[in-house]
């Protein structure tokens, strides 16, 4: 039996060329849209936070961009933007694997009841 | 600066071995270097997973123990592990390897129990039965307790490491307000004690773990001895009565560990039965037994994978948790049983191994090379909780409760489905028990960690419920940022582990039964036990119809928009829409087989006990994986999030490496695939060389005693494939276990196991080139029937005058065959020898007492010219000094019973090529096949002569000259047909399969062993037919790569590799590896350049300076 995953459907890059009739110079991921957006309002919060006031937010889109664009460089079809943010997020410390292990929570499953049936 | 820890703690033990791990077991017994090349060799190969395989209880017979006196075990057990390094160097002789705790100590041998720690305080009310085993060393482990319970604090320097390495590290520092633990209890009493009251011991252990749940908190303490010195380093967090986390050594390496709350309640909140609850979901839990995949015909594969694929395809909708797990082998559960089945085993001589000995050494093999029992489970998350049921159940367990009772009832009504559904063939799958989840819940948690084995759920079922839900309190999990391995480590036996979590990444088409292996079984044929996690959500035809039909939309729709703007679309979207096209219609029209999906994430667990070993191992399986499966195994970030997610219903890590797959390829991951062969209840000959590695036993009576078969056991192979070695193993091992064995080996070889110490007492050679006149008397070889060995009555004997009459046609038989052999061959072509030969037969009486001179006689006295040159003729042959064997009365007391092993040999003789025609062999020659055939008659001979049911075995090397002529035929026939009543196992070595073929008995055989055989085709084809394999499908190809060579390497070959069919019909290629008997392979070595050696060397083998030529070489081609 020759069998094989259907991966590859899934795999197919959907970009977003432009509004119709105009054809953006550089064709980028849906998502990498997405993700823009989002951090462009981040960004003008922290800023607001920083600053508490309000202007037109060039900075926060050329930082959106280079932080999207940083992001997209390591998403690939087995690993979601959501789990690349994620991991930067709890391991933003380093860069590099450090010779120092954190304890993590131990997991315990004393707590768990066992019953010998069902009913 | 660090403080010198005190002795006795695990810290001191690491600073003494050198190294930074938690392990309390490396300093606290010889280290490595002590031991001897082949156990660094067999560690290095073929690495333990179980780094507490020692742990794992090692049955000893009590034969042994029985005749030793406890002075000798007691003195010994002191003295022997201050200088364990003596032990392998050292002479046999006085080596004492009789006392259990030299076994588990004094060996260098990492297999110490590491459970050390914690048992010892936990041996409650444990009468001494061996008073100077348990007044000697616990005088050492009192004077340690009295000192320390004066001088709580004092850290170090009082007392030297050397002088306390027996104290296990706890007890040292055992906080004073807890009740001390009298010194009969401690651990190497314990040890030494007889398996009963080891049994004791570990039910005290037990209980005290259940009236303490403390004291695991308590050991812990106990392994900090330096924490009383600095209480303020300890986190304001850390809740009273938590143990601060263990201090470390230096200032870098300590961990940190105030960012988390130390502890996290797993999301599983019940057991129930074989259902699971977590808050929002219930899982029903299914065991997988395992299938066999290996020489199976492809048309029983793709069977199995499709009715596989359709109970999967059955469980749409339901999101499936697929786990594999292992457990060690249980290696003393085995030998008790061998033990058992052997009333009699050889009596112990002076200097060699006992029997008692001789089951340890094969119980360390088995630890050593870590053989681990696949465990196959499946999760259907089947049902979502409402709010009020998850409330309700919160409440009631303040009231100890648990889930509402008709909570489960409604459950339990729903869960019936799936029994329907995984019970049919395929799967097989059975509820499982709450024991089994408590196991894998703790095999979760610890991850590739070795498991509590002392107290093995298993073997004893002495468990009470949660005690191994309440061992994961002792396992600390450490990461490191971006860190690619995760560490575990078990507080209570400090063991440390590295796990790296794989997952399974881009797949190319697979074609599963033909070429490929299943791909989740895949990863058993490296050396170490790996885990398997998978989450799968099955879709149903409607739900993967929309899932593609969208992904199809997204498609065209970027095609419509690369047309809209006027630019050329990739081609790959035509394609891939193609495919969705395609695979839709398949989803439409086709069976909900077809049609179903398995979306899912596939993981896999490396572990090692360091992080370089253990990354060099998820290496060389990530390149195994690529190289022959073309999958790519991943090895993301984020580690601990992987790691939880093979603990049952916690959650999925995250969304990368989603698998989407029919459920036809899920089914052919086929995770419980195993191959296992042979029986339980035999000696340990090797272990299956497929695609993995279970220990193979065989015991040649289990065919005639347990299933009631012919004891017949062929062996095929080209010269060199290693028959006369399986052969000579099997016959010393049969010999060991008090079976009386006769081996014929014409070329001699196997007459050096008659040297071996332990067998020299009890054998004999008998060369029959040296022999006295008439030892091969055709005659008396055909043993006369006895009226005992019938039935009562009428009927008893009718069967015996049958028996008589068919011994007599059997003589007949013999002497005329033999006769036709000693004239020449233009002569016996002849018809009219043939009817004067029938003719002198028939006039001399059947019976024992006639000979061949009887029969010369009757021709010379024959009226005609051509009798008299006939038995002239005869008569010229009697002249040769070989030919006399056949002509006389046999000498009496020829075999005598009373030798355990009996080896027959020729030595000397020249044995002809039967490819040449019989006129161009030399006179010599010509004597060899009549002698051979006499031979295996004289073998066999012997085992008619004691009682019936008493076990025999009978090794017939060179079994090819007994085709072509009908005595062979009948002689096999009546072997096979006599072993099941006279309890004989008969082992029929031969080189081509055609022989035993071509005199059709291969329906009476029960055991067959291929070698390799590469040379010819046809030849290797009949070896499958032997085998019942289906022939030209590929396998033919499998019996010329067996015991391949490696070209680069100038060694010899350390191994041998056949393949086996037992009596149950399973078919298996296993690796002989019979290197745990002492010197057995120098003994049996027929190569040339080393046959001259072990004669001399044998008288000064040391136990540790074995060559053990049969360890396989460090790398394995098939790895």
């Amino acid at each position: 039996m020759r069998l094989r995953t259907d991966d590859d459907i899934y795999r197919a890059r959907l970009v977003y060329l432009g509004p119709p009739g105009y054809t953006l110079p550089v064709h980028l991921p849906y998502a990498q849209y997405g993700l823009f957006v989002l951090l462009v309002p981040l960004f003008v919060a922290i800023h607001y936070l920083l600053t508490f006031h309000v202007e037109f937010p060039a900075w926060e889109i050329a930082l959106a961009m280079v932080t999207t664009s940083y992001i997209f460089r390591h998403v690939d079809p087995d690993r979601p933007a959501r789990v690349v943010i994620r991991t930067a997020l709890t391991d933003w410390r380093r860069t590099r694997e450090p010779a120092v292990e954190q304890r993590d929570a131990r997991l315990v499953a004393s707590r768990i009841r066992v019953r010998e049936e069902l009913v | 600066m660090t403080p010198t820890p005190p002795p006795g703690s695990a810290r001191a033990v690491d600073a003494q071995a050198g190294n930074g791990y938690h392990t309390t077991r490396q300093g606290s017994y010889p280290t490595r270097e002590a031991s001897s090349v082949d156990d660094d060799a067999v560690n290095e190969d073929q690495p333990v997973a179980s780094p507490g395989h020692g742990a794992v209880a090692v049955f000893q017979a009590p034969h042994a123990v029985r005749d030793r006196s406890g002075t000798v075990a007691g003195a010994e057990s002191v003295t022997r592990p201050l200088n364990g390094a003596l032990k392998r160097t050292g002479p046999p002789e006085p080596v004492d390897i009789d006392s259990p705790f030299l076994d588990l100590f004094a060996d260098a041998e990492p297999p110490a129990p590491p459970a050390s720690p914690h048992t010892a305080p936990t041996g409650p009310g444990l009468p001494p039965d061996n008073e100077l085993a348990t007044d000697e060393l616990p005088a050492l482990e009192a004077g340690t307790l009295e000192a320390d319970a004066v001088e709580p604090a004092q850290p170090e320097g009082s007392h030297g490491p050397a002088g306390h390495r027996d104290d296990p590290p706890p007890l040292t520092n055992y906080p004073a307000n807890q009740s001390r633990v009298p010194p009969s209890r401690a651990l190497p009493a314990w040890d030494a004690a007889p398996d009963g009251r080891r049994e004791v011991v570990q039910a005290g252990l037990r209980r005290d773990l259940a009236e303490k749940p403390d004291l695991a908190e308590q050991l812990d303490l106990a392994e900090q001895p330096d924490r009383g010195e600095k209480p303020t380093n300890l986190p304001a967090k850390v809740p009273a009565g938590r143990p601060p986390a263990r201090s470390s050594r230096s200032q870098a390496s300590r961990p940190r560990f105030s960012d988390r709350d130390p502890a996290v309640e797993l999301t599983i909140s019940e057991i129930a039965g074989h259902l699971t609850f977590t808050p929002n979901t219930v899982t029903a839990w299914y065991w997988l037994p395992e299938v066999r995949w290996a020489f199976r015909p492809d048309a029983e594969r793709e069977a199995l994978l499709s009715a596989i694929s359709e109970q999967f395809a059955g469980l749409a909708g339901f999101r499936l948790h697929l786990r594999r797990t292992t457990r060690p082998f249980p290696a003393d559960e085995w030998a008790r049983i061998v033990d058992r089945n052997t009333p009699n085993p050889l009596p112990t001589v002076d200097g060699a191994p006992s029997w008692s000995d001789h089951l340890v050494s094969a119980q360390r093999h088995l630890l050593s090379v870590n053989h681990a029992e696949g465990q196959t489970y499946l999760g259907v998350t089947f049902a979502r909780r409402s709010l009020g049921n998850s409330l309700t159940e919160r409440l009631l367990r303040a009231f100890g409760r648990g889930v509402a009772e008709g909570e489960r009832r409604r459950l339990g009504r729903t869960v019936e489905q799936f029994d329907e559904v995984l019970g049919a063939f395929g799967m097989r799958g059975r509820q499982v028990t709450p024991a089994e989840l408590e196991w894998l819940l703790y095999r979760s948690v610890a991850l590739c960690m070795s498991p509590p084995s002392l107290l093995s759920p298993v073997s004893d079922g002495r468990w009470e419920r949660g005690d191994l839900l309440a061992l994961t309190e002792q396992i600390e999990r450490y990461r490191t940022p971006y860190g690619s391995t995760l560490k575990f480590v078990n507080r209570m036996t400090g063991e440390e582990r590295h796990v790296a979590i794989l997952s399974v990444g881009r797949m190319e088409p697979l074609e599963i039964p033909e070429r490929h292996e299943p791909w989740l079984h895949f990863h058993e044929r490296l050396p170490w036990a790996m885990e398997i996690s998978s989450r799968v959500d099955i879709l149903g035809p409607g739900d993967s119809f929309r899932n593609l039909e969208h992904r199809l939309r997204m498609i065209r729709s970027q095609q419509l928009d690369y047309a809209e703007h006027g630019i050329d679309a990739p081609p790959e979207l035509e394609r891939l829409a193609k495919r969705a096209l395609v695979i839709g219609d398949e989803m439409t029209t086709g069976l909900p087989v077809d049609s179903a999906r398995a979306h899912g994430w596939h993981r896999i667990a490396v572990g090692g006990h360091t992080r370089e070993e253990c990354l060099e191992r998820a290496r060389r399986l990530i390149q195994l994986y690529s190289r022959e499966l073309r999958v790519s195994l991943q090895h993301p970030k984020n580690q601990d999030w992987l790691a939880r997610e093979f603990i049952p219903g916690e959650p999925i890590a995250n969304t990368g490496y989603l698998r989407r797959m029919p459920v036809k390829l899920l089914a052919a991951a086929l995770p419980q695939a195993a191959s296992t062969v042979g029986d339980r209840r035999g000696d340990l000959i090797g272990r299956t060389a497929g695609t993995c590695r279970r220990p193979v036993f065989l015991d040649m009576h289990f065919p005639m005693e347990v299933r009631e078969r012919s004891g017949l056991a062929v062996f095929v192979a080209e010269p060199g494939g290693g028959k006369s070695t399986l052969l000579g193993a099997l016959g010393y091992l049969a010999a060991r276990r008090g079976v009386q064995v006769t081996l014929l080996d014409p070329s001699g070889p196997l007459a050096r196991l008659c040297s071996m110490p332990e067998l020299r007492p009890f054998s004999r050679v008998l060369n029959l080139t040296g022999s006295e006149q008439g030892t091969l008397a055709p005659y008396s070889l055909i043993p006369t029937p006895s009226r005992l060995e019938f039935g009562d009555g009428t009927a008893g004997d009718r069967e015996f005058e049958i028996a008589m009459s068919n011994a007599r046609a059997e003589r007949r038989m013999l002497v005329q065959d033999i006769c036709s052999m000693l004239v020449p061959p233009q002569v016996a072509r002849e018809a009219s020898t043939a009817m004067l030969l029938r003719h002198a037969v028939r006039q001399v009486p059947a019976e024992e007492t006639s000979t061949l001179d009887d029969i010369v006689a009757c021709l010379s006295h024959m009226d005609n010219g051509e009798g008299r040159e006939l038995a002239n003729l005869l008569l010229d042959t009697a002249e040769m000094p070989l030919a006399v064997l056949f002509f006389g009365h046999p000498p009496a007391g020829l075999l005598g019973a009373d030798a355990v092993l009996t080896v027959i040999t020729m030595a000397g003789l020249r044995l002809p090529d039967l490819k040449i025609e019989r006129e161009y062999w030399s006179a010599e020659e010509a004597l060899a096949l009549p002698m051979l055939h006499t031979a295996h008659r004289l073998a066999v001979r012997r085992c008619y002569g004691g009682s019936m049911s008493s076990r025999k075995l009978v090794g017939l090397d060179e079994a090819h000259f007994m085709e072509g002529w009908r005595s062979g035929r009948s002689f096999l026939v009546r072997l096979a047909r006599d072993s099941r009543k006279w309890n004989l196992a008969a082992l029929v070595a031969s080189q081509n399969p055609r022989d035993i073929l071509g005199l059709d008995v291969q329906n009476l055989v029960s055991t067959v062993f291929v070698g390799r055989i590469a040379e010819d085709a046809e030849i290797a084809s009949e070896a499958l037919r032997l085998l019942r394999v289906p022939v030209n499908d590929g396998y033919e190809a499998t019996l010329a790569s067996l015991s391949a060579v490696d070209s680069a390497s100038s060694a010899r070959l350390g191994f041998r590799e056949f393949v086996m069919r037992d009596v149950d019909g399973r078919v298996q290629k296993i690796r002989v590896d019979v290197s745990y008997v002492e010197g057995l392979l120098d003994h049996l070595d027929t190569t040339p350049a080393s046959a001259s050696a072990p004669n001399g060397a044998s008288s000064m083998l040391t136990p540790g300076s074995s060559a053990m030529p049969a360890l396989p070489s460090p790398r394995e081609p098939d790895v």
